[in-house]
């Protein structure tokens, strides 16, 4: 069996895995309606005469601009921490449950070995949340041209393609939690692990170190910490971010080949 | 040739001894059973021959490799039941057995056939669209051997295959063991049931605080008895020895 034939099996049963897993279709469903709900939602409530208080503070930003575009501003920050979210999730069932309940030693002596099953399990995980974040966009798009009056403009693609990126990037920014699932054998303590990533995310964000901590960068960048915290944002940041992906796919393909103990 | 080989093989859990310099050779077309007393160290062996536990010591041999490192074409001759089969409760019993096929080196058109083939085999046809997750234990068992055997392996570990059997399935079970032997396969298998292994095993090696004590002679009515006459040969010697050591200590 060649290595290519090899990763082509394992990714067809993980491809199958995925269609069955529940954690994956309500991770899909989460993006796919309450990211375009919240990002349409959120700038109604901006413009609504009635909003006032804390509310309105804090949705000052969305008050103002073209409609169309601050939906997909909106989006493009909601999305850059619910696709590490919905990622963090998946990845940790994926992994996780495999060393919890024991077939990881079942995959032990296949023709297919244990790192081709891993690298498999991180492609398929990729393909989906990428898969995910295209929908949620173009649904947050039609959302969007259903209530603007005047239609899209130029802006609303250019707030598409932030939303995009940011969502793949906070997809790629789960895969070392594959990792933390593999050395922790447990899919709970993974899930902790992804909820304190982002308190830590919170805290070095307000310490003014956010820019180079790949979990901030991409959230920054799509102004959810103002427009100054924003332009601190760059290119070597955002691949800095997007570095994190493969790095843990390799990380993540050596430990599962070196799995004792299953 | 020998299929299945431990050498001098050690291995502790913190400091608990579970296999204390094994040897241990499975020839082909031959049934070795492992027999033992709970925490004997039959699963630590089965699990090391497997790949899924590398020993602290000693060698471990699987169709001559190192099972941690199975190249690809060897791995394609070789089956494996230890503790949790390869069965995921979310995916049809057909969805299972496909997966199993594709993870032994088969075709999609090959897994298919095989798929379907070891559904009737197996007995598991009124499931075959069943979720795994909702059989019964003992059809579960059933899938989890017949993920392990669709692939007609060389060489096979069967850890307790037909604890939660009914009798219908030991007799299957019995079978396709047997038959995979007489094609040649070296069946490696550990149970409890000394009167099922006395059926289906040509050698019985007796395991007891991670030692290989001894062979039992399949056959026979008083296996049982041979049996605990040999665990208790084992701990008699093993005080002997211990008693001896201290005496010596208490000489030095």
């Amino acid at each position: 069996m060649t290595p290519a034939a090899a990763l082509r099996a394992a990714l067809a049963v993980e491809a199958l895995k995925l269609r069955r897993s529940v954690v994956a279709r309500l991770a899909t469903a989460l993006l796919v309606v309450l990211v375009p709900l919240a990002s349409v939602g959120m700038v109604a409530l901006a413009r609504s005469p009635q909003a006032g208080g804390p509310t309105a503070a804090k949705l000052a930003d969305y008050a103002t601009g073209d409609l169309a575009t601050v939906h997909l501003v909106v989006c493009a920050q909601v999305l850059s921490v619910a696709a590490l979210a919905a990622g963090g999730f998946f990845v940790a069932s994926s992994f996780g449950r495999e060393l919890e309940s024991g077939t990881a030693g079942a995959l032990s002596g296949l023709a297919v070995p244990r790192g081709t099953i891993a690298l498999a399990k991180c492609l398929v995980a990729l393909a989906w949340i990428a898969g995910c974040v295209v929908l949620t966009v173009a649904v947050t798009v039609a959302a969007s041209a259903a209530v603007t009056p005047g239609g899209l403009t130029a802006g609303t693609w250019g707030g598409a393609a932030t939303a995009l990126v940011a969502g793949l990037l906070g997809g790629g920014l789960a895969l070392p939690f594959a990792w933390v699932a593999t050395v922790t054998r447990s899919q709970l303590g993974t899930v902790g692990a992804l909820v304190g990533v982002v308190a830590l995310t919170q805290i070095v964000v307000l310490l003014g170190g956010g820019s180079w901590f790949p979990y901030a960068a991409p959230s920054l960048w799509t102004g959810m910490g103002g427009a100054d915290a924003a332009s601190d944002v760059g290119p070597p940041h955002l691949l800095l971010a997007a570095a994190v992906g493969p790095l843990a796919v390799g990380a993540v393909v050596h430990a599962w080949r070196r799995l004792t103990d299953v | 040739m020998t299929v299945l080989a431990l050498d001098d093989v050690s291995h502790t859990f913190g400091g608990r001894v579970a296999l204390d310099h094994l040897t241990l050779a499975v020839r082909p077309g031959r049934v070795t059973a492992l027999v033992g007393l709970n925490g004997a160290g039959k699963t630590t062996a089965l699990r090391a021959l497997a790949g899924r536990l590398r020993p602290t010591r000693g060698v471990v041999r699987l169709l001559g490799h190192d099972p941690a490192t199975l190249p690809a074409d060897v791995a394609t001759r070789f089956g494996h039941v230890v503790d949790t089969p390869l069965v995921y409760p979310e995916l049809t019993v057909t969805e299972n057995l496909r997966c199993a096929a594709r993870l032994h080196g088969r075709s999609r058109r090959d897994a298919e056939a095989e798929a379907s083939a070891a559904v009737g085999r197996t007995g598991l046809d009124p499931w075959r669209h069943a979720r795994a997750g909702t059989l019964s234990m003992g059809n579960r068992q059933r899938l989890g051997i017949a993920c392990a055997t669709l692939h007609r392996p060389a060489a096979l570990i069967l850890d307790e295959p037909t604890s939660a059997l009914d009798p219908q399935g030991v007799v299957l079970v019995r079978e396709l063991v047997r038959g995979l032997a007489d094609d040649g396969a070296a069946v490696l298998v550990s149970s409890h049931h000394l009167d099922e292994v006395a059926r289906i095993a040509d050698e019985i090696v007796v395991l007891h605080g991670g030692h290989d004590v001894g062979r039992l002679q399949p056959g026979g009515t008083d296996l049982e008895q041979r049996f605990f006459a040999m665990v208790l040969g084992a701990d008699t010697a093993a005080a002997g020895a211990g008693a001896t050591g201290t005496r010596t200590g208490d000489r030095a």
